[in-house]
């Protein structure tokens, strides 16, 4: 009752560290997104959208509220169908994938509103082991021996990536107990446990206080900077972005309307204008806000 | 600390021995009628355990559990009978749990896609088609007046009264007997539902059931798991439905009806959704009340004696009453059941004992969650 094709698939084609912990041997496969369309009963939330991802980078997608940001991490984990368009990790094609299958392929991602399930910080990083691990329905119920190791085995990973990301000390709590940041963070802790390629994050800082969000940006560059994986950052936070970011993409009414570094796109006049609406002079106290 | 796990092991090896001690002491002590109460608790608990992992942990609504635990039980009466292949019967229990099982599979292309309330509508249609089967199927089934069981046999060791057994100077006749085999399959079904519920298979379902979207981008495939939950289900309803086939020593169509679906979600409802002990909690209350109350009429209050005037309130019924008003009770004022009452006193206990408690360690006992039912609001 597992997927065991797929995943034995996803382990043959991972290249990235093993549950032991080490640090990632080859670069993540490079992402592609090209000309992606997609629409909504009339509406076009994304209207021929392409970037490509490059190994190890951080990419950040801005772009006023409602430019179509989230709507292409949907498409990226394949929750959203382009009505065209096509999306290549290495040398796969994601677009025609279930979300499963991207999963196992080493996309994570987190969402926008906090989504974790019922039971504690461990449970939900368990959640992210799933692609990882094999123990079916029958080897759980007999708790076989196999089952039982690979569990304990995963769980001590689960923990390491806790304590990465200032969790370890919640490890055993009821993530409803944990606050606004923590729960946030536990989104984020879940999506690594997947030992993803590339990490989507969808506004990781949104909500959060000054002290929680320089820990968050902190964890987000330890992390590029010891497992190597590519990220995909969609963040209001301008700061964040221009701090973390290697290349930014920016989105208006989902159309494409500026792409290079952060310094860039930070003096791009489209850009601009986007934000502050026409006649923009000096709009640059506004992003460093 | 690494002692105090261990100490902690220990204890809670000793509760479980303590406890499968006392478990095997009834046979001993009482008769037959509370024997046949505990076969029954037995037998809704491994249901009620079923439908717990389908509808408390995957978060899908099952009104079909009626029709599985009618595929075990007649299944196993089919397989071990005479009108049927006449399997040895220790052969035969296995294939009719695996039977239940087959025919949640077979419901898989609707249970892997239809979700909570719809799949409920879906699996209602199942009682009333095995329903009309059980009745029309006369050579399988026996019809209306239902077939009788043959009794398991064991290595030679048959559970049925027909030959003198004494054991520690008690006669053991068929209740005593059973009463192992059914304490036998409910530690089985603990073990297993516990098992599922703390491995990844059951952490993917209740992910299902919190977010389907969280879910599917971690790696769970949703439809796979959706119908696993409910084949499982089925398997453990299968199980439930042979032993109250021995328990009964008759299967008739009527007792698999819709009651008894309802019956099963009063049991999780009551014990708590998607707890193992809950739903065993909550299948003994069911079960036992009714017939307690059918025992002792004559001296409760209000509840006149089985058959007699018209207009009174038979015991029968006003078990009905009293496990109703337990539901809406448990609704309004401990959503999460017995299991979450139970939880929050020993949550108290505990901190009572320990006033002084490490502040890092203590976690406070969670707040119980919003009532889930909440009053209709009037409409002009």
């Amino acid at each position: 009752m597992n997927d065991r094709t797929t995943e034995a698939r996803a382990d043959a084609t991972r290249t990235t560290k093993t549950h032991a912990g080490g640090t990632s041997t080859t670069a993540p496969p490079e992402l592609a997104v090209r000309d992606i369309t997609v629409r909504f009963a009339g509406l076009t939330a994304l209207d021929g959208v392409s970037f490509t991802v490059a190994p190890g980078s951080v990419h950040a997608l801005i772009g006023p509220n409602g430019a179509g940001k989230s709507t292409c991490f949907n498409v990226l984990s394949g929750l959203c169908r382009p009505a065209s368009g096509a999306v290549t990790l290495g040398g796969t094609e994601l677009t025609r994938l279930a979300p499963h299958r991207i999963a196992a392929l080493g996309v994570a991602r987190t969402f926008q509103n906090i989504v974790t399930t019922q039971g504690t910080v461990a449970d939900n990083l368990m959640l992210g082991r799933h692609a990882l691990t094999r123990a079916g329905f029958t080897a759980s119920a007999l708790r076989l021996p196999g089952a039982r190791r690979e569990q304990r085995e995963h769980l001590a990973r689960a923990r390491e990536i806790a304590e990465l990301t200032g969790l370890g000390a919640h490890f055993d709590s009821p993530v409803g107990l944990l606050s606004y940041g923590d729960r946030k963070r536990v989104e984020l802790a879940r999506a690594l446990c997947l030992e993803p390629r590339v990490l989507l994050l969808d506004e990781p800082v949104a909500g959060m206080n000054a002290a929680e969000r320089a820990r968050t940006a902190e964890v987000v560059a330890e992390l590029r900077a010891e497992l190597g994986l590519s990220v995909v950052l969609v963040e209001h936070d301008m700061g964040l972005v221009m701090r973390l970011a290697d290349e930014v993409t920016v989105l208006d009414f989902g159309r494409p309307i500026a792409h290079g570094t952060p310094d860039e796109v930070r003096r791009d006049p489209e850009v601009l204008r986007a934000y502050l609406g026409t006649d923009a002079t000096d709009a640059t106290g506004e992003d460093a806000a | 600390m690494s002692d105090r796990i261990r100490a902690l092991l220990t204890r809670r090896r000793a509760t479980l021995l303590t406890v499968a001690v006392l478990l095997c002491l009834p046979p001993f002590y009482l008769d037959a009628f509370w024997l046949r109460i505990g076969l029954f608790s037995m037998a809704a608990a491994i249901g009620a355990i079923g439908l717990a992992l389908l509808s408390g942990t995957a978060g899908q609504l099952s009104l079909g559990h009626a029709f599985f635990l009618a595929v075990g039980a007649y299944g196993y009466t089919w397989l071990a009978g005479d009108p049927g292949p006449g399997l040895p019967t220790a052969l035969a229990v296995p294939l009719a749990v695996l039977m239940a099982g087959l025919a949640g599979g077979l419901f898989s292309p609707v249970a892997g896609r239809v979700k909570g309330i719809y799949l409920g509508i879906a699996t209602l249609a199942l009682v009333f088609l095995g329903h009309h089967v059980l009745l029309t199927a006369e050579s399988v089934t026996g019809g209306f007046n239902g077939r009788s069981v043959p009794p398991l046999s064991l290595g030679g060791f048959t559970f049925d009264a027909d030959r003198e057994l004494t054991v520690l100077g008690v006669p053991f006749g068929a209740e005593e007997r059973l009463w192992f085999l059914g304490l036998a399959l409910f530690a089985l079904t603990w073990f297993t539902a516990r098992g599922l519920l703390r491995s990844r298979p059951g952490r993917a379902l209740a992910a299902l059931r919190d977010s389907e979207t969280a879910a599917a981008v971690m790696g769970v495939d949703v439809a796979r798991h959706r119908s696993a939950a409910f084949v499982v289900s089925s398997m453990y309803a299968g199980l439930a439905g042979v032993l109250l086939a021995l328990a009964f020593r008759r299967v008739v169509p009527d007792y698999f009806g819709l009651v008894l679906s309802v019956d099963y979600l009063a049991m999780i409802v009551i014990g708590g959704l998607g707890s193992v002990a809950g739903a065993t909690a909550g299948a003994v209350f069911v079960t036992a009340l009714p017939l307690l109350m059918t025992r002792y009429a004559d001296q409760l209050p209000l509840v006149a004696a089985p058959g007699s005037a018209e207009g009174a309130v038979g015991p029968t019924e006003a078990a009905r009453y009293l496990y109703g008003a337990a539901i809406v009770l448990v609704l309004l004022y401990a959503p999460d059941g017995l299991h979450g009452l139970a939880r929050r006193a020993r949550d108290r206990l505990r901190r009572r004992r320990t006033p002084t408690t490490v502040p890092d360690t203590a976690v406070p006992s969670p707040p119980p969650p919003a009532a889930a039912a909440r009053p209709k609001e009037h409409t002009p």
